[in-house]
């Protein structure tokens, strides 16, 4: 099982709530990733929005610094909207990274959680579906061969063009990430593509039933083999204590949760609920080491999953408590998850 | 004429590349890969040997595989400390210019305020139909681009509306550069409109000189000057940059072989793709001395040279395009090293003694 993180470059506060610099918030996190690399996690995802809170716009930017200042660690995006991009820039960006950091760089395409994309590129959200069917198969073929001829209804076609540099695998790694429709999981099984799901709450267990679906799909679409794989992408903290982790996520949490509820018409933020979906089967992997190891394997009994990846860092976490809380995930989550998994196995 | 300074330098000295793909010994490509990997670690030790500048170019073909300067500037930006990121150029016609300025942005965040951005129409035509953009457009493409960069450039909300992107209607664009804004510079090959352009928007200018008589971009320069201040534009960013080719070797005879056979690969390139004449052994010797536009020679012969066209173009950065048409990774390295710890100290010098 690998572990990991991701993040949308989450912007510091002020005292006062007021929030600190996107400068810093980028920063921020690519110190992050670095430190990332050194503790030992698998993967770390970096997702595009386009807002002060969350100002990691330039997934491929942002990976291909990380590219250039670690050693180990795949390195991808979680995810690139490329409903709203294009598919030949998003993989040039990532096929350039992927040769600077050695073939560790793998790109999930979405449609993205939030819609401020749309309007910024000067696209329609009545083209949603259209544009990323069309748009992930030209990335699919992209990403498949260095002389691309390609014709569609969302982009200018391309006609026998060279499209380079080349990754230094052959290919990218390409997944699909869906916050866990059904349709998603047919397009991944149908496409024979990895998928990986956020779940951001409920009952996680219950994506199995997704998964089952993305399996069985891929089998009578006639694709086997190591891409026909799941990943799981969560909200998750961990801290020395749960209580410690508890009371760290939450003000960040919270503010997520009021700023949410603004845009997206989510309710107030509800303590309750809060501590529910940080327990057993919640959805928060908030706790302790032990807590959080147990709860991603049990997961896997369920989805099977091969990546588990959290965001830590929502509403002003203090930066701090991010590192820490990375460097608890390599150093004390995963050798539990590993033993706990042999013990299975 | 004005005497141009920096903080640490009279002369900041550079690099540019397009990211260039080795040659098996049979003259086959090797893999872009490769090149893009290559071009990182020369980068990284321009840093080290103490060289300001490093620009990146975009092309898209499998000689040159650079086609993301965003990502290899980003790149760079995480593993150097001192150096100066620049693209050389950003084809900004065919790209979108916010998406640009998020790439470099982002850089420059990682960096600590250290990218800038070069925009230019780009020397070959190859993004037009890769990105689904017309040559009948060039003109209006490159001025409404360039007045969206410098839009969202310059404040953290932008508000823009012109024919060949969609609108903006207030929104905002992050993340935002370390010092407010990012360094932009106009790039051009040495045309009069672009140097009044440059200095009616009062940008600082950069020069391609690939050839014929470098002293002679002087009159540019001027115009460039003249410009800006009936503009009333002055102070710092009314500046001019120069790249071209060069490539230093301990000795003059070696750095002219070093840089003969990628020179005649590139040029045969061209003479395919743009009808330029077939590649010439005696025009090219006669290029890489005074008064003329390649910068190949020892560090005493480069040094000379710069501090020549310094005396007409009154440039304070001069940066080389050396890693063409297969040009050994070795040779490369090796005068990045000679540029950063042999020219520059002579150029400090020759500068300092006028």
């Amino acid at each position: 099982m690998e572990l990991g993180a991701y993040s949308f470059g989450d912007t510091q506060l002020n005292p006062d709530g007021s929030l600190r610099s996107t400068a810093e918030a980028v920063k921020n996190l690519f110190d992050a990733i670095v430190h990332a690399d050194s503790t030992g996690l698998d993967y770390f995802a970096v997702g595009e929005h386009h807002t002060l809170e969350m100002p990691a716009s330039s997934p491929g930017a942002m990976i291909a610094a990380a590219a250039g200042a670690t050693k180990q660690i795949r390195l991808g995006s979680g995810v690139s909207v490329i409903s709203t991009d294009d598919p030949v820039r998003i993989f040039q960006q990532f096929a350039t990274a992927d040769a600077v950091s050695g073939g560790r760089v793998e790109i999930t395409a979405g449609r993205g959680s939030s819609v401020e994309s749309y309007p910024l590129f000067g696209y329609n959200l009545r083209d949603y579906e259209q544009l990323f069917e069309e748009k992930l198969e030209l990335l699919m073929r992209v990403n498949e061969h260095e002389q691309v001829t390609w014709s569609g209804t969302t982009r200018a076609a391309l006609k026998d063009l060279t499209v380079v540099p080349r990754p230094v695998n052959g290919s990218l790694p390409l997944w699909v990430g869906t916050g866990g429709s059904a349709p998603s999981s047919v397009r991944a099984g149908r496409l024979g593509l990895p998928i990986s799901y956020g779940i951001l709450g409920g009952a996680p267990h219950r994506f199995s039933a997704l998964s089952d679906l993305y399996r069985r799909t891929a089998q009578q679409a006639g694709h086997t083999g190591p891409n026909i794989k799941v990943s799981v992408a969560a909200l998750g903290l961990v801290a020395p204590t749960k209580d410690e982790a508890l009371e760290r996520f939450y003000p960040g949490w919270r503010n997520m949760h009021t700023q949410m509820g603004k845009l997206r018409g989510w309710p107030a933020p509800d303590d309750n609920a809060y501590l529910a979906q940080a327990h057993a089967p919640g959805a928060y992997y908030v706790g302790d080491p032990d807590d959080v190891a147990q709860r991603i394997v049990q997961l896997h009994g369920h989805m099977g999953h091969v990546r588990h990846f959290l965001q830590m860092d929502i509403g002003g976490l203090p930066q701090e408590h991010f590192l820490e809380s990375l460097e608890l995930l390599a150093t004390e989550v995963k050798p539990r998850v590993e033993r706990l998994l042999a013990i299975e196995g | 004429m004005m005497m141009h300074t920096t903080n640490s330098a009279l002369m900041e000295l550079g690099v540019y590349s397009f990211g260039d793909t080795q040659r098996n010994a049979d003259g086959t490509l090797r893999s872009t890969t490769e090149a893009i990997a290559n071009l990182h670690e020369a980068i990284v030790l321009a840093d080290t040997v103490g060289l300001e500048y490093f620009g990146v170019g975009e092309h898209h073909t499998l000689d040159m595989p650079a086609s993301s300067p965003g990502a290899q500037i980003a790149a760079a930006a995480g593993a150097t400390t001192d150096i100066r990121l620049g693209s050389s150029v950003t084809v900004l016609s065919t790209d979108d210019p916010v998406r640009v300025f998020q790439q470099f942005a982002t850089a420059d965040a990682i960096s600590g305020g250290r990218v800038e951005i070069t925009a230019g129409r780009g020397s070959s035509v190859e993004s037009y139909p890769l990105f689904g953009y017309e040559l009948s457009d060039y003109d209006q493409l490159y001025a409404e681009k360039l007045d969206l960069l410098m839009t969202v450039n310059s404040s953290e909300r932008t508000t823009w509306f012109g024919t060949v992107r969609a609108g903006i209607d207030d929104r905002v664009i992050v993340p935002r550069p370390v010092k407010g804004s990012l360094p932009i510079w106009l790039g051009t090959g040495g045309s009069a409109p672009s140097s009044v352009r440059a200095g009616r928007l009062g940008l600082p200018v950069s020069y391609g000189i690939i050839g014929g008589i470098p002293s002679r971009f002087g009159r540019l320069a001027d115009l460039y000057r003249a410009t800006a201040q009936q503009s009333g534009h002055r102070g710092p960013d009314i500046k001019v940059s120069a790249g071209t080719f060069g490539l230093v070797a301990p000795s003059k005879q070696e750095a002219v072989e070093r840089f003969y056979p990628g020179w005649r690969n590139l040029q045969l390139l061209m003479t395919e793709r743009r009808h330029w004449p077939n590649p010439d052994r005696a025009r090219y010797e006669e290029q890489t001395h005074a008064p003329f536009a390649y910068y190949v020679g020892d560090p005493d012969d480069v040094a000379g040279r710069v501090v020549d066209l310094y005396r007409h173009l009154g440039h304070m950065r001069h940066f080389f395009q050396m890693d063409i048409g297969g040009l050994p990774h070795e040779h490369f390295l090796e005068a990045i090293t000679l540029l950063g710890t042999e020219v520059r100290p002579r150029v400090q010098k020759l500068l300092r003694s006028k």
